[in-house]
């Protein structure tokens, strides 16, 4: 066949096009990685919530030798609403944690978060009994959701959004901790350290709750954001966990543990497989593996027990029976009527 | 400590711009600069004055508010500055501007593909599609807080003149919100079932949803949530939530001086009290019954 000049650039045009799409489907969406070649766990076990944390902690947290001396800590707990154990990270986990950061040098702890649900911070942050644990000059809570913005542009571009106005409080962090309740989640399948971070995304700009979110991808918002604000430590609160149709709805599961890692989808896998279910399920914790963190087990060190898959998994709606680990026998969530 | 304490402490925080930040920023927050102009008007009309006119120079060419200074997207916060705006009388083609652009905002349920995308293939939530309110920010959908203030601002805004446009929004935002109400009275942030669950009512979200309905005929629902909140008003110890409680009671000529004497000690001297939009909240909840109620319907 003859190729003349018109159906050159035509042929030429074609390609060019096929490849821009090829691309756009290929090319990372993510500016930065934090992967690291090994990521570290420890999972403590707990089963109340007790004062004999604060030391719990120490220990585990010794076994990362982490450097946050002089730092300015932030840890971010999940404090959705006004309700009741099993909603929100326990205070008395949140107070030890922060008396230990304190205690390993840190300049100041701030516990920081934006509910994202309900507008009056002071009820929830009452209701969670945090109060008391914010008595030391060197703790303060600080809203997320009234904070002073900025705008920041995106470091990943699953989402689409481009930017968001972030907290200055979160900006102006050294060390960046995720304090998430290990629960299941009725729109994200689960919620924990990278979900986490929904909160710190301010409330008077993107509204009670962060709907904006939601429109633009639940998966794809967590990635954008915690490429943007990289989590440097997790501590995840599993001592009572929730099952079935959480965050909110959910049932109570006493699960007994503690999930300390210097890697928040490590952090998640190892939260994901002590649940019972498969962490490569999860959207944005399999996307994540990419660049935010590790999730096989052989690119993670278990300082201390293994993480192990429980008798009886964590219940799920039927939607989210996908979640479940081979092996593991389904238990839907109790269902209710209204 | 009497409530002229707590506005000189509300005057001391203005930043040079007229405005008022959230806590101790130099942003100003276009929420705490309604909310303190509307604390100030009797007490301090020249500073409220200005925090007036400060919003009105922040106002979008499309007539809604951004959130704050330095945001350039229309916010919720539009609602709250209109009702500021109407209780002076003033400021007459900013309020027509805002008016405007209340009556056409509308929450992302509003549109046809979404309103049958939640008839036919989502309905984890129970909600009819049909009756949608506002959003807190464009481009997501409606829920109770917006939706109420709208309803609210633009109720005042029209109460000498009611457009069939603007009616015939109201009501579409009143069906919002008794489509939304929970199963047993009260209002959660947006939804009342999820997954076939209730959800249970928050106080701020019901307070303001009744302030939006004041004027309405008085529904089973209206009534239950009423009682909720009542019942509820005297269980916890939160400023806001107790402000706007007060400030809702209020209007549906409920006893309120318990909660305002409540209010007053959990103010004490205000100082620690960080968040200047929820000191002039309290400032106005303390002063019900001795200024013109900003939240007032008088339709």
């Amino acid at each position: 066949m003859k190729l003349d000049r018109r159906r050159f650039f035509g042929s030429a045009v074609g390609a060019a096009a096929t490849a821009g799409v090829a691309a756009k489907w290929t090319w990372p969406k993510y500016d930065v990685s934090y992967q690291k070649p090994i990521s570290s766990v420890a999972v403590l076990n707990a089963n109340v919530y007790s004062e004999k944390l604060e030391s719990l902690i120490l220990d585990g947290l010794r076994q990362f030798r982490l450097d946050v001396a002089g730092k300015s800590v932030l840890l971010k707990p999940n404090l959705v609403e006004d309700l009741p154990e099993p909603v929100n990270t326990n205070s008395t986990l949140i107070g030890a944690a922060a008396r230990c950061f304190l205690h390993l040098g840190a300049a100041r702890v701030t516990i920081s978060e934006g509910p994202g649900h309900q507008r009056d911070t002071e009820l929830i942050v009452q209701t969670a009994g945090l109060e008391p644990h914010l008595v030391d000059r060197r703790i303060k809570f600080v809203d997320l959701n009234r904070d002073e913005l900025e705008r920041v542009p995106l470091k990943a571009s699953y989402s689409g959004l481009h930017e968001l106005w972030l907290p200055r409080a979160v900006l102006a962090s050294s060390f960046i901790v995720s304090m998430p309740k290990i629960k299941t989640h009725h729109w994200a399948g689960v919620t924990l350290s990278l979900k986490n971070m929904f909160g710190i995304v301010p409330g008077t700009k993107y509204g009670w709750p962060k709907n904006l979110l939601h429109w633009s991808g639940i998966h794809e918002s967590i990635l954008d954001i915690c490429a943007t604000v990289p989590i440097h430590f997790v501590i995840a609160d599993g001592i009572i966990a929730m099952e079935g149709n959480g965050p909110l709805q959910g049932d109570a599961r006493q699960l007994g543990k503690i999930v300390l890692a210097d890697d928040p989808v490590a952090a998640d896998a190892t939260c994901a497989r002590l649940m019972g279910f498969d962490p490569l399920q999860v959207r944005h914790i399999s996307e994540g593996s990419r660049f935010l963190g590790n999730l096989h087990e052989n690119r993670i060190t278990m300082l201390g027990e293994e993480a192990t898959t429980p008798l009886r998994p964590f219940s799920v709606l039927p939607e989210f029976q996908y979640l479940l680990a081979s092996g593991t026998q389904p238990f839907p969530a109790r269902q209710r009527s209204d | 400590m009497h409530p002229n304490s707590f506005v000189q402490l509300l005057l001391t925080r203005q930043l040079r711009s007229g405005g008022w930040s959230y806590c101790g920023s130099e942003q100003s927050s276009v929420e705490a600069t309604s909310l303190a102009a509307m604390a100030l008007s009797t007490e301090s009309p020249d500073v409220a004055r200005s925090g007036l006119d400060h919003l009105s120079r922040l106002q979008r060419w499309d007539g809604a508010w951004p959130a704050f200074v330095g945001d350039t997207e229309a916010s919720w916060t539009t609602a709250l500055t209109l009702c500021a705006l109407n209780a002076t009388g003033e400021f007459g083609s900013a309020r027509e501007n805002a008016f405007h652009w209340l009556v056409s905002e509308r929450g992302r349920e509003g549109h046809w593909f979404w309103r049958w995308k939640f008839k036919t293939v989502d309905r984890n939530v129970r909600f009819d599609p049909e009756k949608y309110g506002w959003p807190w920010v464009s481009g997501s959908a409606s829920w109770v807080i917006p939706t109420a203030f709208s309803i609210i601002a633009l109720k005042q805004y029209t109460v000498c003149n009611h457009l069939e446009a603007s009616e015939k929004r109201v009501r579409l935002g009143v069906e919002m919100l008794l489509d939304r109400v929970c199963v047993a009275g009260g209002w959660n942030s947006g939804n009342s079932v999820v997954y076939g669950v209730p959800l249970r009512p928050h106080v701020e979200a019901t307070a303001i949803a009744l302030l939006a309905l004041q004027d309405e005929h008085r529904s089973v629902m209206i009534d239950k949530s009423l009682d909720w909140l009542k019942r509820r008003a005297v269980s916890f110890d939160a400023i806001t939530s107790l402000a706007w409680s007060i400030l809702s009671l209020f209007v549906y000529q409920e006893p309120v001086d318990g909660l305002k004497n409540r209010l007053a000690i959990l103010i004490g001297d205000g100082k620690k009290i960080q968040d200047n939009a929820v000191l002039a909240t309290a400032i106005l909840a303390l002063n019900c019954g001795e200024m013109i109620h900003p939240f007032v319907i008088l339709r």
